[in-house]
């Protein structure tokens, strides 16, 4: 970070990081129960006193219709995809994530940015790229990752509906089965996921075992982790948000004025 | 050359400190194609194709803006339309086709507003290198208070309307200086008269 008050910066985080909130990622694929295990442990981490917000992949209020919309077409190319989703993930991260996480409350995410890496990697781009488009990265506290296998996801997808054309990756595997694109993709998807989660050390939760027993796993696990210090970790996209927040120092604001 | 193969058209791109400007420059580039092309051309292709900027302007007023960063995503996302619907087919059609703005005048307004050159240059790494690259930039201050009309004035009015104090003729001084930098390493020039009457030639059929 080319900042002449990159110290300062560095102090600044520093003194908020007793209080800051937490970041809790859960990641997997689709049907791998995430959703399920993440309302637990948000009732959880309240009954136990904490201030928690969530935060839903693709549910920017600005830029989710513009999606949902060109989804509705299917008219969009990978690199369209993988864009808009990256604006509705940093729009969110900017509104929703960073100014949760500074006043102190914990934010749980059901999906972060390593679904757009794992769906967008599945459909062919360039993993390095995909990388740049999420820089710079906030990492989470602690990432849960649910893994299970294609036949079980494909399982429990199917038990309840169909999965949508963007879903089942009809738009790479060129396949009219939805069912048939959805196993294909989806094991590209649970392989980059696996990869993603060895390079930045995932906690892997089993999810083909019971709702209660990874839960109990998922508190065990969460009493154990430790945070990861902003000013070692995030000092690149906090500054960032930072530069324009009313909390940062007069002095250290970027601007540009007329 | 196999019977029936076409020739790949020529990617032209034109970038600038102001939308207006931008746009009036492709099309007098648009027509000085056209004028010495049975075909036609591949026409122009113009930013907010997609008509993501436009339904992000119907947004309600209650949620809060897009940053400097999210702004420049659908700008690439925009790109990314206009390369696969405009300018890939044209060009593979053996057409010639006007990028206005291209990727340059993304990346001015991104540096301008502190977002990191490396970042910029790799999020733009899809889109093909044009054959040629134009840039044009108004005199003095005379187009500086027309706040309408391009990407320019969309990322400054946005921004400003997000809270986060930039202004338009900063964001300007500082577009210009990139793209004059850029013409000084030599990977832009300057749109000129003479440079729109060799493209006139050059696109003159035999």
């Amino acid at each position: 970070m080319a900042d002449r008050h990159e110290q300062q910066w560095r102090d600044l985080l520093e003194q908020r990081e007793a209080t800051r909130g937490m970041l809790v990622a859960f990641e997997g694929p689709d049907g791998s129960g995430k959703s399920t295990q993440r309302k637990l442990f948000k009732t959880w981490l309240k009954s136990e006193g904490r201030d928690v917000v969530t935060t839903k992949w693709n549910s920017s209020p600005l830029i989710k219709p513009l999606v949902k919309v060109r989804k509705a077409v299917r008219a969009l190319s990978p690199e369209e995809f993988c864009l808009l989703h990256a604006a509705d993930f940093r729009h969110r991260l900017d509104t929703e994530v960073l100014p949760a996480l500074w006043r102190g409350t914990t934010v749980v995410a059901d999906r972060y940015l390593f679904t757009g890496l794992a769906r967008d990697a599945a459909r062919g781009l360039p993993f390095d790229w995909l990388l740049h488009v999420y820089e710079p990265v906030l990492w989470p506290d602690i990432v849960f990752h649910f893994s299970v296998s294609p036949e079980t996801s494909g399982m429990r997808i199917a038990a309840t509906r169909e999965p949508t054309y963007y879903e089942a990756g009809q738009d790479v595997t060129g396949l009219d089965d939805p069912l048939v694109s959805y196993h294909k993709f989806i094991s590209r998807v649970i392989q980059e996921y696996e990869s993603l989660a060895l390079a930045f050390r995932f906690v892997t939760i089993d999810a083909e075992r019971s709702i209660d027993e990874q839960h109990r796993e998922i508190r065990e696990r969460f009493q154990q982790a430790e945070r990861r210090p902003w000013s070692e970790w995030n000092l690149e996209p906090v500054v960032e948000w930072l530069a324009h927040h009313p909390d940062a120092p007069r002095r250290m604001r970027r601007t540009t004025t007329t | 050359m196999a019977a029936g193969r076409v020739t790949r058209g020529r990617l032209i791109a034109v970038d600038g400190s102001s939308g207006p400007i931008v746009a009036a420059a492709a099309r007098t580039i648009g027509r000085a194609l056209r004028s010495g092309n049975t075909d036609g051309g591949g026409g122009v292709s113009t930013w907010d194709s997609s008509g993501i900027f436009t339904d992000l302007a119907a947004a309600a007023a209650d949620i809060p803006g897009p940053s400097a960063r999210t702004l420049t995503l659908l700008y690439a996302a925009d790109l990314a339309f206009r390369l696969r619907w405009q300018i890939g087919p044209a060009i593979e059609a053996g057409h010639s086709v006007v990028a206005a703005p291209y990727v340059e005048s993304a990346k001015a307004l991104g540096i301008a507003a502190g977002l990191p050159r490396r970042w910029l240059v790799e999020l733009f790494r899809f889109a093909p290198k044009p054959d040629v690259c134009y840039h044009v930039n108004e005199r003095g201050g005379r187009v500086a208070r027309r706040a309408t009309g391009g990407y320019l004035e969309c990322f400054s009015n946005t921004l400003v309307a997000s809270g986060v104090v930039v202004g338009l003729d900063a964001l300007r001084k500082q577009s210009v200086d990139y793209l004059n930098s850029l013409e000084g390493r030599g990977r832009c020039s300057r749109l000129t008269a003479d440079a729109v009457a060799a493209l006139r030639r050059s696109a003159r059929r035999p």
